[in-house]
């Protein structure tokens, strides 16, 4: 989607002039250009300059601007300079995920022991771009895990779930870790897994997913709390404690009261706005026909009505299913 | 298993309460805004045996979910005999889902079986988890299918689909009852269970899921169709005919027509409002400067075309 800030026009660089005379500063801010094209030729540009361009880079990486702090891992990745790990190592914990999943793949690029401990923290990572780039570049950098929970963790980061299922009960930590994802999808297939595993160290995890906010989520957890010894009657209670989106009637009242048709258009009926219209006329129509008082006079038990009926309407509207 | 011990109120705290005998500020517990001491004090209340009963039955009667909910864990875990009937009562009246869950699978650890009469209905239940919670409670108290019928809803509320559509013709009746349950993706299991079965008795439950809210159960059902032989020409005219999701053209149109800007607010336009603000700006602005109908007639014409225009963006957002 075109974000408001990409209708101010900006002046495109010119990568190849740039390169030519290895104006670093200025190849660095093409970095931030918001064209892929364009940043990836200044990525390669600044690659190409090697070593030399490492320290501005660094500087870069401390900039507020996401775009800028992606690029520059980039060009630092292409770069491969060993000085860089640390740098990068600490980009492992920016709250950008994009910037963490770049500075995981740039840290796979550099060839360097210091960068497999950042990875290792990479595949607890709650982005599962972040633990996939992580276990990727641990492969590149001949990581191989010395115990099945290292392995768990590694599988986790690649969502292979059959070897997570044969890994049983190692496989618990990293397959809880994976209920923290956003993607839903994710967190059912997690819940599955320990599911079929049927580890009853499983069981407070799961009834935490019981009140996960995703309709699937809870009912996997169902499923898979039963086959990890979770006592039935534990069940209600855990999808009672789902996060629910209701509207409240005292807000709908209110607004209907004090705006009448808005406290409608909360409840998402579209003619509370409307009515809101309407009445906005009907009130200054009446207020020159007919006073202020007397316009009050008539208008407010009408406001009342209104907020009593989104009131009553609010009480009553039906609650998503569990 | 143990529950989580929680930060609020020392487990220590409610190990006190149990033990001084007051049942009723543990049932009071049950609606602190703590889950954790929600947990606690239900499973307190468990383990209180029969002398709480009587309380904990005039607890069922709270208007607080939390505290039915608590009130019939514990009555659950307590096992007394007295509270068989009442907890019948909440299966088949309480208004919180939930609450009717935990009353089904109280019956089940009570293990009498004067409750299997009443259980056995709840297979048929529009909630899964309901179902659900009868198949648990109908296993522990052993209960056995009496015919096909109990069979097929049964496995349904296991969700066993591979036995259920073992079940092949036979199952269809059950399966186009219970594809009225609330969770898409239930009926969305169940359209691929009659287009598995591929009987042309599945029509009319084919028929129904092809005009599913969901796009998914759609989706399902029109494959299915093809296997129960509905013709394919008439598969586009049944998806038209659905439920709606999507906006209203109509009420889109009404809205740019009577206050430009609107309308496309409704459809999810972020400049809908600005323009409607500017709309208003100039009215005001003309009819203080002509009076206050010249301006709608110049107006209206204008704020009919947009509304017409309105009206076709609105159909062309598709709800598939």
């Amino acid at each position: 989607m075109l974000m408001l800030l990409d209708l101010i026009p900006r002046k495109k660089p010119d990568v190849d002039a740039l390169t030519k005379k290895r104006d670093i500063p200025a190849l660095i801010r093409a970095l931030s250009f918001r064209d892929p094209s364009i940043q990836t030729a200044a990525i390669h540009a600044l690659g190409d300059i090697g070593p030399e361009a490492v320290s501005p880079l660094l500087l870069a990486l401390k900039k507020k601007n996401r775009y800028l702090r992606l690029g520059a891992i980039g060009a630092l990745a292409e770069i491969r300079d060993a000085g860089a790990v640390p740098a990068l190592s600490a980009m492992m914990n920016d709250p950008g995920s994009e910037v963490r999943w770049q500075a995981a793949i740039a840290l796979g690029e550099m060839g360097s022991p210091e960068a497999v401990e950042p990875l290792l923290a990479g595949l607890e990572d709650p982005d599962k771009y972040v633990r996939h780039g992580s276990a990727i570049s641990l492969a590149k950098n001949g990581y191989t895990p010395s115990h099945e929970t290292g392995w768990a963790w590694y599988y986790a980061a690649l969502q292979d779930w059959d070897k997570l299922r044969a890994l049983k009960a190692s496989a618990l930590a990293p397959l809880q870790n994976l209920l923290r994802d956003t993607d839903r999808d994710v967190r059912v297939r997690a819940v599955r897994a320990l599911g079929d595993i049927g580890e009853r160290d499983a069981g407070p995890a799961l009834i935490r997913s019981l009140s996960d906010a995703d309709r699937e989520v809870r009912w996997e957890a169902v499923l898979a709390s039963r086959k990890c010894g979770v006592p039935p009657i534990y069940l209600p209670r855990g999808v009672y404690q789902r996060p629910r989106i209701k509207k409240n009637p005292l807000i709908a009242g209110f607004l209907n009261f004090m705006l009448p048709g808005l406290g409608y258009g909360y409840l998402g009926k579209w003619w509370g706005i409307m009515i809101f219209q309407i009445d906005i006329t009907v009130t200054v129509w009446m207020f020159k026909a007919e006073g202020e008082t007397n316009t009050y006079l008539v208008l407010f038990p009408l406001y009342f009505l209104l907020a009593v009926h989104a009131w009553y309407l609010a009480r009553n509207m039906p609650e998503e299913p569990a | 298993m143990s529950r989580t011990s929680g930060p609020g109120l020392p487990v220590s705290d409610i190990g006190r309460l149990k033990e001084a005998g007051e049942t009723r500020s543990l049932i009071r517990l049950l609606n602190s805004t703590d889950p954790r001491i929600q947990w606690q004090a239900a499973e307190a209340l468990g383990t209180c045996g029969k002398m709480a009963v009587p309380l904990l039955l005039e607890a069922l009667r709270s208007p607080s979910v939390p505290v039915r909910l608590g009130v019939t864990e514990a009555l659950g875990m307590i096992r007394d005999p007295d509270a068989l009937s009442p907890l019948v009562t909440v299966l088949d009246h309480d208004r919180s889902l939930e609450v009717r869950w935990a009353a089904v699978i109280a019956l089940g650890e009570m293990g009498s079986a004067e409750a299997v009469p009443s259980v056995v209905p709840v297979l048929r239940e529009p909630d899964r988890y309901l179902r659900f919670g009868a198949a648990i409670t109908l296993g522990r108290l052993g209960w056995e299918p009496g015919d096909t019928a109990e069979n097929a809803y049964l496995l349904i509320a296991r969700q066993d689909w591979e036995q259920v559509r073992k079940l092949g013709a036979a199952a269809i009746p059950y399966l186009h009852e219970l594809s009225r349950d609330r969770d898409p993706a239930t009926r969305e299991a169940i359209a691929s269970v009659l287009g598995q079965i591929g009987d042309r008795h599945a029509q009319a439950a084919c028929r129904n899921a092809l005009r599913d809210r969901d796009p998914r159960v759609r989706w399902r059902a029109v494959l299915a169709s093809m296997n129960c032989g509905l013709p394919s020409h008439d598969l586009p005219l049944m998806v038209a005919g659905r439920e709606r999701t999507g906006p209203d053209p109509a009420a889109a149109a009404l809205l740019n027509f009577l206050f430009l800007g609107i309308g496309y607010n409704y459809l999810g336009k972020w400049w809908g409002f600005p323009v409607f603000m500017t709309y208003m700006s100039v009215l005001v602005l003309a009819q203080l400067a002509l009076g206050p109908f010249l301006p709608y007639l110049i107006a209206y014409p204008v704020t009919a075309v947009l509304g017409i225009h309105t009206y076709y963006l609105a159909e062309r957002m598709s709800d598939f």
